[in-house]
């Protein structure tokens, strides 16, 4: 189920990460600003801190909804900047975020909030990562989608050819967020209390891990990424300490021998299938083409 | 090598899935607490206690619930001092794990969030030294599935209080104190009421977060309030760093702090900085009625039991007497059965209020710091 | 007037140790042009080094002091090796590097988990707890010897870059990688010595911060700080990452000693957002080429 809850979240970090190229250390903290503002929501005026007893879908729409506009005002503050300045703007708010929750003691502060309602069931989140991946899917097959990619494969290039770059990287670090704050509303459902601690750089790199690990440019990869890599500590609990190691070593040997990750680029559908063995053969068929031209140019 | 990597990972996983089946006249029972991070001396010290007593229970063939005799056997878990992962625990304990009830947390800031799944799963939880009032009662109302054998905060900060005042003769009094913690935030509230009702004046109240290791700025001020006295509610590892910086600051006032103190680690860390300081704790270890659970403990794991391992104790004596109590081997009937029960332990008579979950009338000691050791003054009780 | 100067000599005491770290990212981030996150783990390394260093070998502090940082020395280097050579060979892009460090910071950061065990170590009393009194004023003795050594350390460095051949190579290489080569300079070896003095001074810093503190895997991310200070100073700028810890030490201690110690972490990181929305190169960062 955490899984499930991880999924969402990756999936709006992938879009920013792997479809527009643009590295983010700072979305745990959009998770964190969904995940405070629906138990605010949703909480019982009863409890302690209290909150006003709205509807769980109230909830979901809200906490998503304030990640995004927050996310829009960061945006326009950082988008500017160029690359690794970019991620540690990212790094820099995510941090802010968190810190920030753990002075407002209305919401617990940094002792955290208890008593959230239970409300994320299996069915609910279920049927949320349906809906994100097909809203996703969509995106990316659309004209937008297409714009995004190619500002991640060449910036400049993609500014001369008219695409307003600076708007599509908006966009997808607002939808990207508002995943991410969607996410934070089920996991605050899901364990019944947070606390800032749990929305920190840790958390941002977990993310950012899994969308690498699963592959860039890939929703297929992804969805397998957050599955393998959530659900699998839970299981081998014995082993928990090695997980992080794991984890790090992983990502050094992903960037080292395959950047691409797990499914780089290529989807788990029928169509992905097909065009990565088209790939495949064209490669083959060029090689042995090469082949072939170097040998009969010797003979001359 | 991916493929090979997830196909050991999947027999690992099955593997992993199939648990021991249950086996009956079992009585399963939770614990959790900090092995690993900063109380891991703590956690590590109750889970020894809870598995030497169960032990010896099913040594001397088990107890009787209901005319019929059951083994104990104790599931621990680590949950790393993080009330994230105490949570995490529970589920898992209540869960997978199915037991009847769950010793521990040790600490407050643990125990508070795991009372809507111990209630949802109907599993009575006995905390050892969790003293924030909040863990059983909040906002008026008792939680029907949390209890403790210790006392309380108010009891606590009010026993601080009063000694400061009357014994030390303190007139001001300074708090340094964890805002990320629920535990030194509810001694502080209470010190500083008692301290105040007393007629004393607090010059200077100031905060850190949970995890930093830096005080000075705290530290520099409260030095230029000139308190009598400073109280430090908080736990050893902080308290070690704060009292080597306030000295390295040339504060030369006695110290006070409350049972997050007692530990060994206290006194090899804090050394020469922490001569002399007071602080209350929830027994006095050279109590004859504690010894021979001392020596037991010593000799089976060859070191010394701490504060932890005495409360711990009690609390398996208050689950076992709350199973022949209820009757039955049943969460929501041992619940019932906890309340109003009493029992005599080690570390005095634990009478639980049905109206708190909490032992009443329990006596404090306040232990002062001598030549790197504990040393006993008095009990204490808040007037 | 007294209460302000003490808390200048706080910020100060936790600047120095601040400017060691922050100068190692400085460093890197001049020649590579990435920010070497697990410069942390390096950091956290260099304490248990020399804490193991005392108390299992016994040596004298000078000597654990020195292993500590040759330590680190030749950590450093292997992470070099193994996660950001290859990249290197490559040519992958800049982010890539970044990730890989993380991967690496998180690897080093658990590895030491899941071996030696969370607890924290106390480093045993070196230096006596009694502080230098100037008059209200006190100054930690172990605060003159981490300020002398760190100041003596960075002496030592800045004439090591500005005197040396390979210094020379160092400052070449920090404009133009590629053009270095060209004219002939190993730049591997250049790479290699710059990650070896960021790897001593990042035991020197780990054996102060253990000593000051105590020692824990997660001593890397009090780090972050230090990075933060290094982008004030402005990234690739050696005086500048000193200058921004000193600052942000002070503005750290102050914001804790005047207003609430609630906000001492968060000023940090909206110094360091203040910082790149408004002025990335930082206080005397030199102007990097467009990253499009």
């Amino acid at each position: 189920m955490l899984a499930g809850i991880n999924m969402i979240a990756v999936l709006g970090l992938s879009l920013l990460t792997g479809f527009t190229g643009l590295f983010s250390f700072g979305h745990a903290g959009f998770m964190a600003i969904g995940a405070y503002v629906g138990a605010w929501i949703s909480a019982s005026p009863a409890s302690t801190p209290a909150g006003l007893g709205l509807p769980f879908i109230l909830a979901i729409v809200g906490g998503g909804a304030a990640a995004g506009i927050v996310s829009y005002f960061i945006g326009r503050i950082s988008l500017n900047l160029k690359g690794d300045y970019f991620c540690i703007a990212t790094l820099g708010f995510g941090e802010a975020i968190r810190l920030i929750f753990n002075n407002v003691n209305r919401f617990g502060g940094a002792r955290g909030w208890p008593g959230v309602p239970g409300r994320s069931t299996f069915l609910v989140i279920l049927i949320a990562d349906v809906i994100a991946i097909l809203f996703l899917a969509n995106l990316v097959k659309s004209r937008h989608g297409r714009n995004m990619i190619a500002v991640r494969e060449e910036e400049l290039a993609a500014q001369i050819a008219g695409i307003n770059v600076f708007r599509y990287k908006m966009i997808s670090l607002i939808i990207s967020a508002v995943y991410a704050g969607v996410a934070g509303v089920f996991f605050a459902h899901y364990m019944t209390f947070i606390q800032p601690k749990m929305f920190s750089l840790t958390k941002s790199t977990e993310l950012t891990i899994i969308v690498i690990f699963g592959g860039l440019g890939s929703i297929s990869g992804s969805v397998l990424g957050a599955l393998v890599l959530t659900a699998l500590p839970e299981l081998l609990r014995a082993f928990e300490i090695w997980r992080l190691v794991f984890y790090g070593a992983a990502v050094i040997l992903i960037m080292v021998s395959r950047p691409k990750g797990l499914m780089g680029g290529m989807e788990l559908t029928p169509s992905g299938i097909r065009k990565a063995l088209a790939e495949r053969n064209a490669l083959r068929e060029a090689k042995t083409k090469l082949l072939a031209d170097a040998q009969s140019g010797e003979e001359d | 090598m991916k493929k090979l990597l997830f196909a050991a990972l999947a027999i690992a996983l099955v593997l992993a899935g199939c648990s021991s089946g249950g086996k009956s006249d079992v009585i399963k029972v939770g614990w959790l607490g900090a092995l690993t991070g900063d109380q891991a001396v703590w956690g590590e010290n109750e889970l020894n206690t809870v598995k030497m007593l169960f032990e010896e229970y099913n040594a001397a063939g088990g107890i009787d619930v209901g005319g019929k005799k059951y083994k104990l056997e104790v599931i621990g878990y680590d949950n790393k001092g993080d009330p994230q992962e105490a949570v995490n625990v529970t589920k898992r304990l209540t869960g997978q794990d199915k037991v009847v009830a769950i010793i521990g947390p040790n600490s407050s800031g643990n125990a508070i969030p795991m009372a809507p799944i111990l209630e949802k799963a109907k599993v009575p939880d006995i905390a050892t030294v969790a003293t924030n009032p909040k863990v059983t009662v909040q906002d008026g109302k008792v939680k029907p599935y949390n209890f403790r054998v210790c006392f309380i905060d108010p009891y606590q900060g009010a026993v601080a209080a009063g000694f400061a005042y009357d014994r030390l003769g303190a007139r001001t009094a300074a708090v340094l104190y964890d805002v990320g913690d629920d535990y030194s935030q509810g001694l502080r509230e209470f010190f500083k009421l008692n301290f105040e009702k007393k007629g004393g004046k607090i010059v200077a109240d100031e905060s850190f977060n949970s995890g930093d290791v830096d005080f000075r700025p705290q530290l520099s001020k409260i030095k230029a309030a000139n308190p009598d006295v400073i109280f430090m509610p908080y736990f050893f590892k902080e308290v070690a760093l704060s009292a080597n910086q306030a000295r390295d600051l040339g504060i030369k006032q006695v110290l006070m702090g409350g049972d997050g103190w007692p530990s060994d680690q206290l006194i090899s860390m804090g050394g020469k900085a922490v001569e002399g300081s007071y602080f209350v704790n929830h027994l006095d270890y050279a109590d004859p009625a504690v010894q021979d659970f001392k020596t037991r403990y010593k000799a089976k794991y060859g070191k010394e039991t701490e504060l932890n391992g005495f409360l711990a104790h009690d609390a398996v004596l208050l689950l076992v007497e709350g199973l022949k109590k209820a009757g039955k081997v049943n969460g929501e009937a041992l619940a019932k059965a906890f309340e109003g029960i009493d029992v005599q332990g080690i570390t005095g008579r634990i009478h639980i209020s049905p109206e708190t979950h909490n032992p009443e009338g329990k006596d404090a000691a306040i232990i002062k710091i001598v030549d790197g050791q504990y040393v006993f003054q008095e009990k204490y009780a808040a007037q | 007037m007294v209460q302000f100067l003490q808390q200048l000599i706080n910020g100060l005491s936790i600047g120095s140790v601040y400017a060691l770290m922050a100068v190692g990212y400085s460093l890197v981030y001049s020649i590579m042009n990435f920010s070497n996150f697990a410069h942390g783990g390096v950091i956290m390394l260099g304490a248990y080094f020399g804490f193991f260093s005392l108390t299992l070998l016994k040596l004298p502090f000078v000597a654990a002091f020195l292993l500590a940082s040759v330590g680190t020395l030749a950590v450093a280097i292997i992470v070099e090796r193994i996660a950001y050579k290859p990249l290197r060979e490559r040519k992958a892009p800049f982010l890539y590097f970044i990730i890989s460090a993380m991967g690496a910071s998180i690897l080093l950061e658990n590895i030491v988990i899941a071996t030696i065990g969370p607890t924290f170590r106390t480093y045993p009393e070196v230096f006596s707890k009694v502080p230098i009194t100037l008059g209200p004023l006190a100054i930690g003795r172990l605060d003159l010897i981490i300020f002398a050594i760190s100041a003596v350390c960075l002496t030592l460095l800045i004439f090591f870059i500005e005197k040396t051949k390979i210094g020379k190579a160092i400052q070449a290489a920090s404009y133009n990688v590629k053009a270095c080569a060209l004219m002939g300079v190993n730049t591997d070896r250049v790479i290699l010595t710059v990650f070896g003095l960021g790897g001593f001074l990042a035991g020197v810093a780990g054996v102060f911060f253990g000593m000051k503190y105590t020692v824990y895997p997660q001593i890397g991310n009090i780090t972050t700080k230090s990075f933060i200070a290094a982008v004030f100073g402005g990234l690739g700028s050696l005086p500048g990452a000193v200058l921004g810890s000193v600052i942000l030490g002070t503005i750290e201690t102050f914001v804790a000693g005047y207003l609430s110690s609630q906000f001492r972490d968060l000023i940090a990181f909206v110094i360091l957002i203040a910082v790149l929305v408004l002025r990335p190169t930082g206080i005397m960062g030199k102007v990097t080429e467009d990253k499009a």
